[in-house]
């Protein structure tokens, strides 16, 4: 059996990887991502981190885990609809930091958790660096490469 | 009782912004606080705002020391956006590129390391040799520290006449083999300030999720260019450094066979180049939406880039940047405990630290 499928019956679904772009990708389903947590203790994969993106509108955030188990890139991707979800960080020292930066980041909660002190900037404002407002205007495109650019 | 010893974000020890506040009891650590974000650059938010071209040299800036393997990792990644490989020339220089930056990047960390045990000449001489690694990187891309040879779908420059650049790795590894291997390895001195030091135990690594030459210090046998190999690596025979110990010692001698490990990679892949163009899909790419990730084995250990686009448009939707000393230096806390106060420069200098990859 291979590492891969062994992680699968450790998580008890019946979804399967699926390879894509270099990444073992698996919808968790039902599964909460403090299963999954445990799951990946069981088998030894190494965590890598947690990557947040903010879905259009108000539809909320996309979260995604990646593990390392024996070389393979896992990618566990958890839709939040509001502003929290559950912390990993007492099954998972190594999701500490990245936790407590996307909190400031985004202003999600990673519930069962504190966050003092903030990890990147002073005071107790959150989300002012890559969460977005949905009432704002689109961001300008950036512009086109110029000619120079083009050249080098 | 108890008091609290601040070190940084402005110490002599560490010249970058970063604070260590120690908790200690005599001379002896108890417990240790860590603060980041003095120089927070919002390179990621950044990233957003700029074109295909733009955001390579945007994270070419991530890191002073690996600016290649920054823009390696994004590159790989943009390639599977854009549906390119790499023709194999380019892969070799990649690798080329990767390894001399590896090169730099340890034994720029030996210096400092000699310095802060108060071993001078051999900064000296650590520098001197740094010097030789960073003409060869010179003759190669024109530039010492950000080189601009990453591009999507392949690299800038040419290496037009791999060979001679052997007798430089050569003079290299002789230069390390008879001077800084040895006194970092069996000097008394060398000896006296890092074996049992900074202990991260096994387990430990394991927990803090650790990477690179940290990690390989504390007995997990790791490394992206054997275990899921990019570029031409998978090409390329080395050896993989372990030791157990866990202390600065073991630390020291992992990158010291490193250095022998990445001039042996040097002459594979400066001898056996294969000849061809260095770069395909012309000067307009088109990224299909998606995201996809790239992994990436830095000197410092493993980079991920996670790089999210949408269809049409000429700037990524996100970016997201995990550097290996923003995995590395939690696990810090743990060395420092039960440490005496004056080995806590060296032991958070053990890791290599790039603040500049943290404060990204």
């Amino acid at each position: 059996m291979t590492s891969l499928e062994n992680l699968r019956e450790k998580l008890g679904t019946v979804e399967p990887w699926v390879e894509s772009r270099g990444t073992w990708w698996l919808n968790p389903g039902v599964l909460s991502v403090r299963e999954v947590a445990r799951a990946m203790n069981a088998v030894g994969a190494r965590f890598i981190t947690i990557t947040a993106y903010q879905l259009p509108g108000a539809e909320g955030f996309r979260l995604e885990y990646h593990w390392d188990l024996d070389g393979h890139l896992l990618g566990l991707p958890f839709v939040i609809a509001g502003n929290s979800t559950q912390s990993i960080f007492d099954l998972c020292e190594a999701a500490d930091w990245i936790e407590r930066e996307i909190h400031e980041e985004y202003s999600i909660d990673f519930t069962g958790r504190e966050y003092e002190p903030l990890l990147l900037r002073k005071g107790d404002k959150t989300g002012v660096n890559l969460r977005e407002d949905p009432a704002a205007p689109p961001k300008p495109a950036a512009p086109a490469p110029g000619p120079k650019e083009v050249a080098q | 009782m108890s008091y609290k010893i601040p070190m940084g974000p402005y110490h002599p020890g560490l010249e970058e912004p970063y604070k260590l506040d120690m908790i200690c009891e005599g001379e002896t650590v108890q417990d240790a606080e860590l603060h980041i974000g003095f120089n927070f650059r919002g390179i990621e938010h950044l990233a957003e705002t700029r074109n295909y071209f733009q955001v390579i040299a945007l994270m070419e800036r991530v890191c002073g020391i690996c600016s290649f393997i920054h823009t390696l990792t994004l590159c790989q990644a943009m390639e599977k956006l854009a549906g390119l490989e790499a023709p194999p020339r380019a892969q070799y220089i990649r690798v080329v590129m990767a390894e001399l930056e590896r090169l730099h990047s340890h034994v720029l960390w030996a210096g400092i390391a000699a310095k802060l045990m108060g071993f001078k000449t051999m900064f000296m001489t650590c520098f001197a040799l740094r010097e030789k690694v960073m003409d060869v990187l010179q003759a190669i891309s024109g530039n010492r520290v950000n080189y601009s040879m990453n591009r999507v779908g392949g690299v800038n420059r040419d290496v037009e006449d791999p060979l001679a650049l052997v007798n430089m790795v050569d003079d290299l590894e002789r230069e390390m083999m008879r001077t800084v291997i040895p006194i970092f390895t069996t000097s008394s001195t060398a000896r006296s300030r890092c074996a049992g030091i900074g202990v991260l135990t096994h387990e430990k690594a394991i927990s803090c999720a650790v990477v690179g030459p940290t990690a390989r210090a504390s007995g997990i046998n790791q490394d992206l260019r054997r275990d899921a190999p990019y570029a031409a690596y998978a090409e390329m025979k080395f050896e993989v450094p372990v030791e157990q110990a866990g202390d600065v010692r073991a630390r020291l001698f992992v990158r010291a066979l490193e250095i022998i490990e990445s001039c042996r990679i040097l002459r594979q892949a400066l001898a056996g180049m294969p000849s061809g163009e260095i770069a395909v899909g012309g000067d307009k790419f088109a990224f299909i939406t998606g995201t996809a990730t790239s992994r990436v084995e830095a000197p410092r250990g493993e980079v991920m880039y996670s790089v999210s686009w949408k269809e049409g448009s000429r700037n990524p939707a996100r970016v997201h940047v995990r550097t290996p000393t923003y995995a590395n230096m939690p696990a810090v806390r743990w060395m420092v405990r039960g440490a005496r106060l004056a080995d806590t420069p060296l032991i958070q200098a053990s890791i290599d630290p790039c603040y500049s990859c943290t404060d990204r």
